[in-house]
């Protein structure tokens, strides 16, 4: 099928968690994995943490996503493991490197994979009127999250129309892929934003009276077990901190 | 209703669409026709009624206008939305959400409505329309008439008083455009203000009491229905307006063509979901055949697998005693697309057209420059050309490239009667040289230019036949004109 992961099917939403509980998951996950804050005493928070995005995954059926994350991530994490202590010099450093990234990188991308694809646009509005945020903010980002699938759209059009014209790797022109890409890209998305503001303009947005949302967000179980797990997260981070552990 | 004194307007950095001192009065309940060619100024003129014209497309304006009381050029946008909505040309840039129900929530949410006000209004707009079954869905995965239907579905649950549509018909088949067709005449029945700007007529003749002929961006008449289709075809044309009526499709000779291409084993599926599935068929050479069909019957999947595009297609095409596959077919075919935008990656037409260009070729490149119209072109840069001439520009780089085999999907969508013929007139240029397959909804196109008619429905081969006057009715009785 032609199309982005990113496209949200109404269908197949797996667990449901509200907005902002995903969100606070999302910021959980880069503080303690992407960042790595968590010190040698929080250590056995990560496995939580990998394994999460995986299930989560699961719950929505992306099952081809969770199958290359629990590969790549196994992967890198035995590779490291295994091949690092026979290692030494450049090779040493290779190895080191990718699989380092790729441990450190790939849960959070997986988790934000699992919210972005999860979300619907106006779920996303609802949240964040939900946090009282100023619609100067909200409006621009959810015209973000309805532009990736066009994005996508448009990128696989591009993509068609270059195989046509004998572009490709290893081609005569391989050199210059990104250029004969984004000038389409952008030429494409520049028109659709100016007319996608116009329409969006003619059925009153921007307007002073406040805006009403009919998306039913709120908390239940699920919610709280996530809070209270993030929560217990930044406990135990202070705790740390504060020299307690 | 409105009312619209003296008004005049022009585009900053642009010559194109400006109007002239336009005084109109349109009565509360009429439903008025905007026609006339393109650049005449009919899509200014709507953007004039819904306040995009001056609130959001910049230029210089004078003058007045109305709607209902309220004077538009002073009001802003969020006010004018409550009495005027609008339908526009391109379905997949007027959706602000992803999934249908929202979408059709988000005007009424930006009026602030309560919450069980808008959710009883989407269920009323949706009943109206007949669309119950689209609620809930994925807008990036409707056919273009399910888009046009969540986009009026979406205007009608505001209910403004006044609806605007420009060129609301040019991606759509000819059952999405009946359905149209019934979401105006249902507007029409409720009092609403209708005012439409396109390009096909036909459907309009039973709904639109007013036409408005403009020209240069000037009313040239202002007259009713009834008189205008008393209007004979030559004067049609001399106007440079598509037909109103089948009687007139007169179908040009053609070449007679002998040789045939085989297609083998044209099976495809999305998902599990069959798209197509042709065991095999065979196609004249050098033929321009015409493939039609309802949106969804396998038109686009067919030029696809043609082209070679799709990696999981193993059909094969043979002709001349050769055998093709999938990646000689991609060597062989060229798609121009509805968005010519997507095959246009160089900085000026020259370097565009020979990119990817043959070796034996290059001795020819001025000459088909200059055959296209293109020559004193050849160093702008493409996406600065109308769409016209990036089409040609696409073809040019096609035949350049040594392809024998051009699709072109769409090629008159949105286009002036006189656009329309200098299309069809540069396929027809091509027949007995290359072999094209038009993808296309547009009777009057395939009559000027095609050999070769090939109906697609639910993925196989409704029937297949050469368009001869004998044939005729086959076709018009398709297209219902």
């Amino acid at each position: 099928m032609r199309g982005s992961f990113l496209q949200v099917s109404t269908e197949h939403r797996g667990l449901v968690f509200d907005p902002r509980t995903k969100l606070l998951l999302l910021i959980t996950m880069s503080t303690f994995v992407l960042g790595g804050i968590a010190g040698e005493k929080l250590s056995f928070l990560l496995p939580c943490f990998c394994v999460l995005p995986f299930v989560l995954l699961l719950t929505a059926r992306k099952y081809k996503t969770a199958a290359l994350y629990f590969i790549l991530y196994t992967g890198s994490y035995l590779l490291n493991l295994l091949a690092t202590p026979h290692l030494t010099g450049f090779p040493a450093f290779l190895v080191l490197g990718c699989a380092g990234i790729l441990t450190r990188f790939m849960p959070s991308m997986m988790l934000a994979v699992y919210v972005v694809s999860s979300m619907t646009v106006s779920e996303f509005t609802a949240a964040m009127q939900r946090l009282h945020l100023s619609e100067k903010i909200i409006i621009p980002m959810s015209v973000m999250f309805r532009f990736f699938p066009t994005v996508a759209d448009e990128f696989s059009s591009i993509n068609a129309a270059m195989k046509m014209r004998g572009i490709a790797f290893g081609g005569k022109n391989a050199g210059k892929m990104l250029e004969y890409r984004l000038i389409p890209l952008m030429t494409c998305t520049v028109k659709i934003g100016d007319e996608l503001s116009a329409a969006a303009l003619t059925r009153g947005l921007g307007g002073t009276v406040k805006r009403t949302n009919v998306c039913k967000i709120g908390f239940h179980a699920q919610d709280v077990i996530a809070i209270l797990f993030c929560a217990g997260c930044f406990g135990f981070l202070i705790l740390d901190v504060a020299g307690v552990l | 209703m409105i009312e619209i004194q003296n008004a005049s307007f022009r585009y900053a950095n642009s010559d194109s669409g400006v109007l002239d001192e336009i005084t109109l009065h349109i009565k509360g309940g009429e439903c008025v026709l905007l026609c006339g060619k393109s650049g005449c100024g009919k899509t200014t003129f709507t953007r004039l009624i819904n306040g995009l014209i001056p609130h959001y497309y910049e230029g210089e304006m004078s003058g007045n206008v109305t709607v209902s009381g309220l004077d538009v050029t002073k009001t802003e946008l969020y006010e004018t939305a409550r009495l005027v909505g609008s339908v526009f040309q391109n379905p997949r840039s007027q959706f602000f959400c992803v999934d249908t129900t929202s979408e059709i929530a988000f005007g009424c949410e930006n009026l602030g409505l309560p919450v069980s006000e808008v959710e009883s209004r989407i269920q009323k707009s949706a009943n109206e329309l007949d669309m119950v079954e689209l609620l809930g869905r994925n807008i990036f995965k409707l056919s273009g008439g399910e888009k046009q239907k969540v986009a009026c579905a979406s205007v009608s649950a505001v209910q403004p008083e006044v609806f605007v549509l420009d060129e609301p018909t040019s991606n759509l088949d000819i059952d999405a455009i009946e359905d149209l067709k019934r979401t105006l005449l249902l507007w029409k029945s409720q009092g609403k203000t209708i005012i439409i700007a396109e390009h096909r007529l036909y459907w309009l003749k039973e709904i639109c009491d007013r036409v408005i002929y403009m020209d240069k961006g000037k009313i040239s008449f202002d007259i009713s229905m009834c008189d205008f289709t008393a209007f004979s075809d030559e004067k049609i044309r001399s106007l440079g307006l598509r037909t109103l009526c089948s009687d007139h499709l007169r179908i040009a000779a053609k070449i007679p063509v002998a040789e045939t291409m085989e297609l083998q084993n044209y099976h495809f599926s999305y998902q599990q979901k069959d798209a197509l599935c042709i065991d095999s068929l065979a196609l004249p050479v050098g033929g321009v055949i015409a493939v039609i069909g309802h949106n969804g019957a396998g038109k686009s999947t067919f030029s696809r697998c043609l082209c070679g595009l799709e990696k999981k297609f193993k059909g094969k095409v043979s002709f001349d005693g050769v055998q093709y596959t999938r990646k000689t077919m991609l060597k062989k075919c060229y798609m121009v697309m509805q968005d010519v935008n997507h095959q246009l990656f160089c900085e000026s037409v020259e370097d565009e057209v020979c990119l990817g260009m043959d070796e034996d070729n290059e001795k020819d490149v001025s000459g088909i420059l200059s055959g296209l119209g293109l020559a004193e072109l050849s160093e702008r840069h493409p996406m600065s050309l109308s769409g016209g001439q990036k089409q040609r520009v696409a073809i040019a780089s096609a035949i350049l490239a040594g392809k024998e085999i051009l699709i072109f999907d769409e090629p008159t969508s949105g286009l002036d009667f006189e656009h329309m013929e200098q299309t069809a007139r540069l396929l027809s240029s091509f027949a007995g040289r290359k072999t094209l397959f038009v993808i296309t909804h547009d009777p009057e196109l395939i009559v000027r230019c095609c050999t070769h008619i090939l109906h697609l429905e639910e993925g196989t081969v409704l029937e297949q036949y050469p368009l001869t006057n004998e044939n005729k009715a086959r076709f018009t009785g398709f297209f219902k004109v």
